[in-house]
């Protein structure tokens, strides 16, 4: 065999090793808000944090036929879907409720006991939400189905409702998936008061966080 | 040059009567390993890559010079792919399959084993737009090597075993408008065995 038959096939390899060796840069998230929750117990302040183990993925969600809420609801669950990279979320929607981690209706939430988490969102002025989670007693466990509420303020067919409807139901779901704050920036889906339609970047950026840190509460079996 | 990438395409194309007698085919079938796809730092990090993918290809090349040919290659691969974060299961992401076409020149290296080195396009196809796919599949450059081994089995058959090596820089519409930016590079082995037909 002649070294310079080879010649060729060498000056490849040393020009594919220098091109190939270098790594694409991951964007930095530290534009991502808090999602913790800051309770108070006894013996102090408590973080609760929360995401959907793979093993219970799919995450099952029952939506009442009621004001386009599984449009709504599908909807959300699609942009929820599409803020991760890595299969970290997903979530389908059933027509059995009793077999549902998610029960999304309308209607107004009722008063929650000590053991109901409270996500409120205040959706002014033409819906509102909000999303129980119900921890066991040791504090530290989730009880399933956690329920999302969506109301309308107002007739439901005045105009802007069902658009309220909507991202009211994208913000509730975020809840649900584990981001258990608001954002306090107005353009994201996960403020407070949501006037935006879609998850932006920070959205994104704090569902990756959660996803990817140490949650501090489990979910029961269902 | 131009003239001969015109002349090999044509006559792989269907051309000439006198031209296909000059082509020597190949098939063959194998698998291909690939490193790693995207390298992510959320907390921890996080690496996604395919696994050991099935892989199909189709060749066919052409004499240029008494000892050289050139020659076209298509190679079909699919596979799951997934990510793995530290600590953490892994995860599958789904299916991509991806379709290589590469245009190379083989020259001999010893009786039986000649090298072969060539330049192209590989296009990854996502099953389903989600995830790091999720603004659909992406086509990159392509360049790469490898051996191959031809021993006669027939009159007019060989059988072929190749060794091959590409790499190319990998990244997706989604990981853009994620912030990513440059791209991964991404090194390919693919060993498969078949059958080749015509001039030796």
């Amino acid at each position: 065999m002649s070294p310079r038959r080879l010649l060729p096939l060498l000056c490849l390899a040393a020009a594919s090793a220098l091109y190939s060796c270098a790594d694409i840069a991951a964007p930095s998230r530290s534009n991502a808000y808090e999602w913790r929750r800051i309770v108070a117990t006894p013996t102090g302040p408590d973080t609760l944090s929360f995401h959907w183990p793979q093993s219970r993925l799919p995450v099952r969600i029952w939506a009442e036929d009621t004001l386009n809420l599984p449009v709504h609801v599908q909807h959300g669950i699609d942009q929820w879907e599409a803020g991760f990279l890595y299969g970290e979320y997903r979530a389908v929607v059933v027509s059995d409720s009793s077999v549902a981690d998610v029960i999304v209706t309308s209607g107004i939430a009722p008063k929650g006991g000590f053991s109901v988490t409270r996500l409120e969102s205040f959706m002014a002025p033409e819906c509102q939400g909000a999303t129980d989670i119900e921890l066991a007693a040791s504090g530290h466990e989730i009880l399933p189905p956690m329920r999302v509420y969506v109301d309308p303020r107002f007739d439901p067919s005045s105009p802007g409702v069902d658009g309220c409807m909507a991202l009211t139901t994208t913000h509730e779901l975020g809840h649900s998936l584990g981001i258990f704050a608001h954002s306090p920036n107005t353009d994201d889906i996960m403020y407070g008061d949501p006037v935006v339609t879609s998850l932006s970047p920070r959205d994104r950026a704090t569902a990756e966080l959660a996803y990817h840190t140490e949650p501090t509460l489990t979910i029961a079996p269902r | 040059m131009r003239a001969t990438l015109a002349l090999l395409v044509l006559a792989i194309a269907g051309g000439t009567p006198g031209l296909l007698a000059q082509v020597d085919y190949n098939a063959r079938l194998g698998v291909t390993w690939a490193t790693t796809l995207i390298r992510d730092d959320v907390i921890n990090t996080i690496e996604v890559r395919q696994k050991l993918a099935p892989t199909l290809v189709l060749g066919a090349a052409l004499p240029i010079a008494p000892l050289y040919r050139a020659g076209l290659e298509l190679a079909l691969a699919t596979s799951g792919y997934r990510s793995k974060e530290a600590g953490a299961t892994t995860v599958d992401l789904g299916t991509v399959r991806t379709g290589a076409v590469t245009l190379g020149l083989d020259g001999p290296i010893s009786r039986g084993l000649r090298w072969r080195a060539g330049v192209g396009l590989l296009r990854y196809w996502p099953t389903e737009d989600r995830g790091i796919f999720l603004r659909g599949g992406t086509t990159r450059f392509l360049a790469g090597a490898g051996i191959d081994y031809r021993r006669p089995i027939m009159a007019q058959w060989d059988m072929m075993a190749s060794l091959r090596y590409d790499f190319h820089r990998f990244t997706t519409a989604e990981l853009n408008a994620r912030g990513f930016s440059q791209s991964q590079g991404v090194q390919r082995i693919a060993a498969t065995i078949g059958l080749a037909r015509g001039r030796r």
